[in-house]
């Protein structure tokens, strides 16, 4: 790994109200690498991502994206951070009071210089990008789960961000949908070199898209497996890690 | 891949007789494609006959550049020239065939289209009679609900009622009190100023008691609760309805009438007329300030006036007024509520909806009310 790193965490250490959920995280992201996070339900693997874009503030540590201390207080700094990466959340996002084309359509109205019939166009390019070319007019309430967050994906594209944070992609997708990202995914990354962030459970998308990922354990606080996910498949020294992998219940040992 | 050449400018055109020659060069993405669509734009009518584009200096080119190649499609077909693009690097052939640029966009638009003035009257018309029907079926469900609570009152969710008791009044305490308080004041200062020129002093006790036991203290107590709990009602309920915990409800076998409205209702029936008495006291208590500071009046004097203006009745149908406007607030806050579809800004419309419907039903029936006790008791 010789890439530089976009996004380093050094001791981060995250939770609420005096709990901790993690404690002393290192790690660093590469420039164009898709870097999965993972881990049991309910470890931080969702507040985890809330701190890598700035939402939550650490309760000690550090991050720098893209070289920057990322630090929300630094209004200039923040916003040049958040020129470049892009997020999608859990359940969509999407703003209930605007159609799917106008939701696309924000971004690009307020952050480039596009004008009128050009960003209808590019907004129904990124629509079109996943799946949904025609559902310009529709409001997110009109929409399936899969849909919104198909959406929710084509908004966070909207300016080509360098990096994208992408929270649970593919849960709630079929499996032709699911591959259909997987595959949008290694696109991106390949042509454009966009880094990607997820978090997600999908096996069979993690073997597909995934280039590094950490899993993280709720019992330990910490990192317990870091690098290829085939690697880690079939000799991980964590049992978690294995079980993960293997799809084992915890119960049958 | 990112070596910084000069990439301005980004297109280069050259009209020589017969050809267009377009060549494009560098990054074409977010930041360069307007500039370059701009300059497409402005090229001269008389076209030739032939465009040639040649593409082999582009780098990187991301979907917002493919709009360029689409525009100088369009060009070309709109002035029936001939259009040849040469020396497409690899990448931007794999995009191209990935977007299926082939088919242009179909945009028709990002905003929903405005339908014509007859059909927007037609579905606003149909929407009244829908929610006609909607608001009928409700007080229909929440009265059956009401009622078979007389015969089965174990149903209620007593937990729930008492917490909304405590919402609705203990926590209204505070702002009821001032506000009363000052109400009063106000009152029998500029009564005072009115009064004192027939030595009429002493009316200032009866104004202000007769004036807030019989209309003002309730009302003013609606209004507040209307604003602070058939608001919260409508939000609560419409949010709920908004992450599914309405269907969640009904599918695991709840009346909403019974788990959500009933104890709203009962809650604000019960404390609400506590409420309007309360206010009553701090707003005599009011005057009573007014009146011995200012008036020369004495306590005893005051509140012996006062107790001699009002009737038993007069508390008696103040109180009655209360619940009554009670049962209005919190029956529309929760309708209002149930109306929710779709997200944020529908919550948002309901809330304010609630508390303006509320207030003007508030009003509307306090009016009714005085008519008949006009008539009833002249």
């Amino acid at each position: 790994m010789t890439d530089k790193a976009v996004i380093s965490a050094r001791g981060l250490t995250m939770g609420f109200g005096g709990q901790t959920l993690m404690e002393g995280l290192n790690f660093d992201i590469h420039s164009g690498e898709i870097f999965i996070i993972l881990g049991g339900s309910g470890c931080g693997k969702s507040t985890l991502l809330k701190h890598l874009v700035g939402l939550y503030k650490p309760m000690a540590g550090k991050i720098t994206v893209a070289g920057m201390p990322l630090d929300p207080d630094d209004e200039n700094g923040f916003k040049r951070i958040l020129a470049r990466i892009g997020v999608m959340y859990q359940g969509g996002a999407l703003f209930s009071s605007m159609t799917l084309g106008e939701n696309v359509a924000l971004p690009i109205t307020e952050y480039s210089k596009l004008k009128g019939r050009a960003v209808e166009e590019l907004v129904s390019l990124k629509l079109r990008q996943v799946g949904l070319e025609g559902f310009e007019h529709h409001l997110p309430e009109e929409l399936s789960g899969g849909m919104k967050k198909r959406a929710a994906i084509a908004r966070a594209l909207a300016l080509n961000p360098e990096i994208l944070f992408l929270d649970e992609p593919s849960a709630g997708l079929d499996p032709v949908s699911s591959a259909e990202l997987d595959a949008l995914i290694l696109r991106l990354n390949r042509t454009l070199g966009t880094t990607f962030v997820v978090v997600t459970h999908e096996l069979s998308s993690i073997f597909t898209i995934a280039q590094r990922i950490i899993m993280l354990d709720k019992k330990t606080k910490s990192i317990i497996a870091e690098g290829d996910p085939r690697q880690l498949r079939d000799a991980g020294e964590h049992p978690f890690v294995r079980q993960f992998f293997n799809r084992q219940p915890e119960m049958e040992k | 891949m990112k070596n910084d050449q000069d990439m301005s400018p980004s297109l280069s055109i050259n009209a020589a007789p017969g050809t267009l020659s377009l060549s494009l060069r560098g990054e074409l993405d977010l930041r360069t494609t307007p500039e370059v669509l701009e300059r497409l734009a402005s090229i001269g009518e008389p076209l030739p006959k032939a465009i040639r584009a040649d593409l082999s200096g582009i780098t990187r080119m991301d979907d917002c550049g493919a709009l360029v190649i689409l525009r100088i499609r369009e060009l070309a077909r709109a002035h029936g020239c001939e259009l040849e693009l040469t020396g497409i690097p690899d990448h931007v052939r794999d995009l191209l065939s990935f977007l299926r640029l082939d088919t242009p966009p179909r945009s028709s638009g990002v905003k929903r289209p405005k339908s014509g003035i007859m059909t927007r009257f037609g579905a606003k018309t149909m929407n009244v009679v829908d929610q006609a029907v909607s608001h009928v079926s409700f007080v229909g469900e929440v009265c059956v609900t009401l009622a078979s609570l007389l015969r089965h009152p174990g149903r209620l969710r007593l937990g729930d009622t008492v917490q909304y008791m405590q919402r609705v009044g203990v926590d209204a305490l505070p702002i009821v009190g001032l506000i009363s308080f000052l109400l009063g004041l106000i009152m029998a200062f500029m009564s005072a100023v009115q009064l004192q020129q027939f030595g009429a002093n002493i009316y200032v006790a009866s104004l202000v008691a007769l004036a807030m036991v019989r209309e003002l203290g309730p009302i003013m107590t609606a209004i507040l609760v209307a604003g602070r709990s058939g608001s919260a009602f409508a939000a609560e309920i419409g949010t709920m309805k908004v992450s599914e915990e309405v269907d969640a409800l009904i599918t695991m076998g709840f009346k909403p009438a019974m788990f959500l409205v009933a104890p709203k209702i009962i809650a604000s029936v019960l404390v609400v007329p506590l409420l309007a008495m309360y206010s009553n006291l701090f707003a005599i208590a009011g005057g009573l300030l007014i009146g011995v500071t200012t008036l020369d009046l004495t306590v005893n004097a005051y509140m012996a006036q006062t107790m001699s203006t009002l009737s038993i009745f007069d508390v008696n149908w103040g109180l009655f007024k209360s619940a009554i406007f009670a049962v209005l607030i919190a029956t529309v806050g929760c309708f209002k509520g149930y109306q929710v579809r779709g997200g944020a800004a529908s919550v948002g419309q309901a809330t304010t909806s609630a508390v303006v419907t509320g207030i003007f039903l508030v009003i509307l029936v306090d009016s009714i009310l005085a008519v008949i006790l006009r008539y009833w008791r002249p």
